[in-house]
């Protein structure tokens, strides 16, 4: 998606990651639990979450489905596909050699000099 | 892959986007409650919990706007809005809508109708196969007077066979002429329009017969070219459509006939381009010897088939070429030289100027329509500023606005162009039932599709245009001054000036249209002046087709026959007979005044030679001069007399005296005596000149035995009763004998100045729509300046102007646009009008009368319409507009 910012990219590895850890979860649920994961380091504009869900859903990569939640309200629950899951794994993985990549031109001390 | 993958999600999202918005909205709705829930939990009353999921969430707008954004095609979804909002907008301004509407409507349907017609007469190619290959083949001399056109004439068959003969550029060349052939036998006697045509006729045109066989060599041997291929409504008509047709025989001019072939039902039969009708019949054109050779028998028109690949530019250049080397070899061709041109265009070459005219009139109409539109459009975005002024602020992009201002103009575009498209059905049928029969090929007009679009893009494009101007403007200024300014001030100054532009633009078409067609008026009133030395009304006049080889005393015996029979009838007054009749054909011969008293005489004169009857000059109501008139005592046992005109004398003897001279067809001829003096007519009609002539006794058939043919009735009233009587007279005499082109002289007046009529009400009309557009723009500006100056105008009342001083002061400004807009017009008229000099009948192109016929209308018509705006500033109350 040449079109996506890295922002964009970034949320919805952030997505399926809780996903694929947490099973099924709702909009507010996944917006709750990425906020926890980065220990409220991340402020989410929860509303930015949604369009991210449908750009995901039309991959292919996450599925919705409406469903009730536990105080009984009626939500919609997003789960990885395995088309979604091999997507993450190779996603992770970039990302871990881009990060380590980042993270060595970041510290003087990793580079050679 | 997965960005198709996407694309095809979205496009499928969009087509049900309804569900697909409620599915975002209750989602989101569906995320505050749980998020409230939450804080509750946390021991938030439900009020604050609310207040705090909806700020954790952000903008719920936006977060909607987004997953759209997501979801759908965001453009197509605007589209749909805009196109919904456009509408609204619109069904909330009638005026201004229904102006828009109408104007363009106006423009695009009065425009693809006239265009339609211009198509199917003039640029559609003839109906047959590849007849972009087709021309028409003629010769000319050069004119009279330093500047005349070429004179064009028929070919000689000798010239055309050597033309050919040295020519590389043509498939086929065939020669054709009209002639009227008499169908007896069973059923009515007819005479049917038949083109006569050498071997290669069907293979230039390149249609061959649906049945039967086309001609071969020898049906072009005397004695055997009694043949004829028929055209399919002739088949169907005549054979009732037997297929056993070829094996038939039917009476030509009465001679037994055989039926050959039949043309499929497509084929229109290419005869020669004055008739309106193409011909029935197609019959071999055999030549005596003597026409063949002879190198001024010119007597045949030609088309040729150009070879494939070869253009008519090369064609005409490699046979004027052949054409000049003919004539170097052969003295008698003189400066007569071969001419080709595209068949089609050559067909309408008569037209050819009317129809462009009207087409530029038109033209003119559909940019005042466009001017008008731009006018409206515009004032409709000044009062709009403030609004996009407001949006852009609000931070709106460009685009959008834009977008919404197209989306406003094809909308109106869209609805104008289909009320044009019905408009323009209309008017097609109407005037192709108004049209003249003169003009060709009014069965091929049909409604022309490109045009209508290419006039709807037109009209589109100006309001795009004209919406989007003053976005620009508002672009240009800060959106903070344009809220800032009273918005009668700095918005309206460069938008009235515009606007006022537009208006001139718009009096000035106008004022050409309008001197156009004044010019067409002045020519009519003209022509309707002009006396035609006869009278028309109260004549039936019919033509009687008796064999071709009916002897001249058998003719005259039925003619006096007939003409016995008709006088004895009630409400007769006079009966004529003759070899033409006035208003219906002339006949020339040349001939020589014999030397008399002091004169020497005169040889090598040519004058009109008509055989007439003794009740003619009576029953046409000519006046005798001098002399006496012809005699029913004037027979072939006494002296050749005759009766001339009063032209003869001016035309030959200098004003002298004819009566007692003596004139003969050649120095061989009988000798015929001059006897007396009628008045002058315009044989022609109205439009055509007086021309010397001289009138010989039908009964004296040793002087010149011209075939009598034409009858005529004079009757005490209305004269169309009597054609049933007519036809049974002549019936009664001799059954098989056709009656044709039955119809009173008046009427043949008024198909003869048809066309004539037929230009000026168009251009009437055109001018009348420029102008009512135009005041529609005129009565604009000047009610928008009054609304701009209200506070103005209060303020100068409040100081005690008087309302007529106030209406003087709006009126001024109204005349500074009619009189600029008045005099381009006329200036650009003075330009152009050369155009149309063809088209107008004793009025120069520069006539002073007409001018000033088409600015009083003008001047009366603008400042009406100003006038009716303006007194709204009479009416302004000092009071309100000072509050």
């Amino acid at each position: 998606m040449p079109t996506e910012d890295v922002q964009q990219g970034t949320l919805a590895l952030m997505v399926m990651t809780t996903l694929e850890a947490m099973g099924p979860m709702h909009g507010y649920g996944l917006a709750r639990r990425i906020e926890q994961t980065s220990g409220d380091a991340l402020k989410l504009n929860q509303g930015t979450l949604y369009p991210a869900l449908v750009r995901l859903e039309q991959q292919g990569w996450i599925r919705a489905k409406w469903g009730a939640s536990d105080n009984n309200r009626k939500a919609k629950y997003y789960s990885l596909t395995p088309r979604g899951a091999r997507r993450l794994q190779a996603e992770s993985a970039r990302w871990s050699r881009i990060s380590a990549l980042m993270a060595r031109f970041l510290s003087p001390a990793g580079g050679r000099s | 892959m997965s960005g198709v993958r996407r694309w095809l999600a979205r496009l499928t999202e969009w087509l049900r986007s309804g569900a697909v918005g409620q599915d975002a909205d209750s989602e989101i709705q569906a995320h505050i409650d749980l998020a409230a829930d939450d804080y509750v939990r946390r021991g938030l009353d439900p009020a604050a919990a609310r207040a705090a999921a909806r700020r954790d969430f952000g903008g719920v707008d936006r977060a909607r706007e987004a997953v759209r954004d997501a979801r759908g095609f965001r453009p197509l979804d605007h589209l749909g809005r805009d196109v919904r909002y456009a509408i609204r907008l619109l069904a909330k301004t009638p005026g201004f809508t229904a102006a828009a509407v109408l104007t363009l409507a106006l423009g695009i349907g009065v425009n693809t109708a006239i265009f339609s017609l211009v198509d199917g007469v003039m640029l559609r190619l003839p109906p047959y196969p590849n007849a972009d290959r087709l021309v028409a083949l003629w010769e000319s001399s050069p004119g009279k007077g330093p500047e005349a056109a070429r004179t064009r004439t028929s070919v000689a068959p000798a010239n055309l066979a050597d033309y050919v003969a040295r020519s590389s550029s043509f498939d086929a060349v065939t020669m054709f002429a009209n002639t009227l052939m008499s169908l007896t036998g069973a059923g009515t006697p007819e005479r049917l329009l038949t083109v006569q045509v050498s071997r290669t006729y069907l293979d230039v045109l390149g249609v061959p017969p649906a049945l039967g066989r086309g001609f071969a060599d020898s049906d072009f041997v005397a004695g055997q070219d009694n043949v004829v291929i028929v055209t399919h409504a002739f088949w169907q008509r005549r054979l009732g459509g037997d297929t056993a047709a070829t094996e038939r025989t039917i009476d030509l001019d009465g001679r037994p006939t055989h039926v050959i072939g039949v043309m499929p039902p497509a084929f229109v039969a290419l005869g020669e381009a004055e008739a309106a009708d193409p011909p029935s019949l197609i019959v071999p054109l055999v030549l005596p010897a003597d026409m063949l050779t002879g190198r001024g028998e010119h007597i045949a028109s030609a088309a040729a088939r150009l070879k494939r690949g070869v253009s008519v530019e090369a064609a005409r250049a490699e046979l004027t070429a052949v054409s000049e080397g003919l004539a170097r070899e052969i003295p008698q061709i003189g400066e007569m030289r071969a001419e080709i041109a595209p068949l089609g265009a050559d067909q309408a070459r008569d037209v050819r100027t009317l129809v462009l005219t009207l087409w530029a009139a038109v033209g003119l109409v559909l940019l005042v329509a466009c001017v008008n539109v731009a006018a409206l459009f515009l004032v409709r975005s000044i009062s709009r500023q403030r609004e996009v002024a407001v949006r852009f602020a609000l931070g709106a992009t460009r685009g959008r606005v834009a977008g919404e201002l197209i989306v406003q103009s094809l909308v109106l575009a869209g609805l104008g162009g289909g009320a044009g498209l019905a408009l323009a059905f209309w008017v097609m049928r109407t005037l192709v039932r108004l049209a003249p029969a003169t003009i060709p090929h009014l069965d091929r007009v049909t409604l022309d599709t490109r045009v209508l679009f290419f006039t709807i893009a037109l009209s589109a494009i100006t309001g795009v245009v004209f919406g989007l101007l003053p976005a620009w403007q508002v672009r240009r200024a800060q959106p903070v001054d344009t809220l800032r300014a009273n918005d009668r001030a700095v918005v309206g100054g460069w938008a009235a000036r515009s606007r006022s532009v537009l208006v001139v633009v718009e009096i000035a078409l106008s004022m050409m249209l309008l001197v156009g067609a004044a010019l067409m008026v002045r020519s009519l009133i003209a022509l309707n002046r002009v006396d035609l030395g006869f009278e028309p009304e109260g004549v039936l006049a019919a033509n009687i087709g008796l064999p071709p080889a009916t002897k001249p005393p058998a003719r005259l015996a039925f003619f006096e026959a007939l003409a016995d029979r008709v006088s004895a009838m009630p409400g007769v007054r006079g009966v004529a007979f003759g070899n033409r009749l006035p208003l219906r054909g002339n006949w020339g011969s040349g001939f020589l005044i014999e030397p008399a008293g002091g004169d020497d005489g005169v040889k090598g004169l040519l004058a009109g030679f008509q055989a007439v009857s003794p009740g003619y000059f009576a029953t046409f109501g000519m006046s005798l001069k001098h002399g006496r008139a012809l005699a029913v005592t004037d027979r072939t046992s006494t002296e050749g007399v005759a009766v001339v005109n009063e032209q003869f004398a001016r035309s030959f003897l200098n004003g002298g005296d004819p009566l007692g001279r003596v004139i003969r067809r050649g120095p061989e001829m009988p000798a015929i005596r001059v006897v007396g003096v009628v008045s002058d007519i315009r044989r022609g009609g109205r439009a055509a000149a007086i021309e010397p002539q001289v009138y010989l006794p039908a009964a004296q058939l040793q002087l010149y035995p011209l075939p009598l043919s034409e009858f005529a009735v004079r009757a005490d009233g209305d004269p169309r009763p009597l054609a049933q009587a007519i036809s049974a007279a002549v019936w009664s005499i001799d059954p098989k004998l056709p009656l044709t082109n039955t119809r009173t002289l008046a009427e043949t007046l008024a198909l003869r100045q048809a066309e004539r009529n037929f230009q000026t009400f168009l251009f009437l009309l055109f001018a009348v729509l420029a102008l009512a557009l135009a005041l529609v723009g005129l009565y604009g500006v000047v009610a928008y300046v009054v609304g701009q100056r209200t506070h103005e105008i209060g303020l100068r009342m409040a100081l005690g102007a008087s309302p007529g001083r106030i209406l003087a002061w709006v009126m001024r400004q109204a005349a500074w646009l009619m009189f600029s807009g008045a005099a381009i017009g006329v200036a650009a008229t003075f330009a152009v009008s050369q155009y149309v000099r063809s088209l107008l009948f004793q009025i120069t192109p520069a006539d002073p009368a007409a001018y000033a016929m088409a600015i009083a209308v003008l001047i009366a018509a603008a400042s009406t319409a100003a006038f009716i705006a303006a007194r709204r500033a009479t009416r302004v109350d000092p009071l309100e507009a000072l509050r």
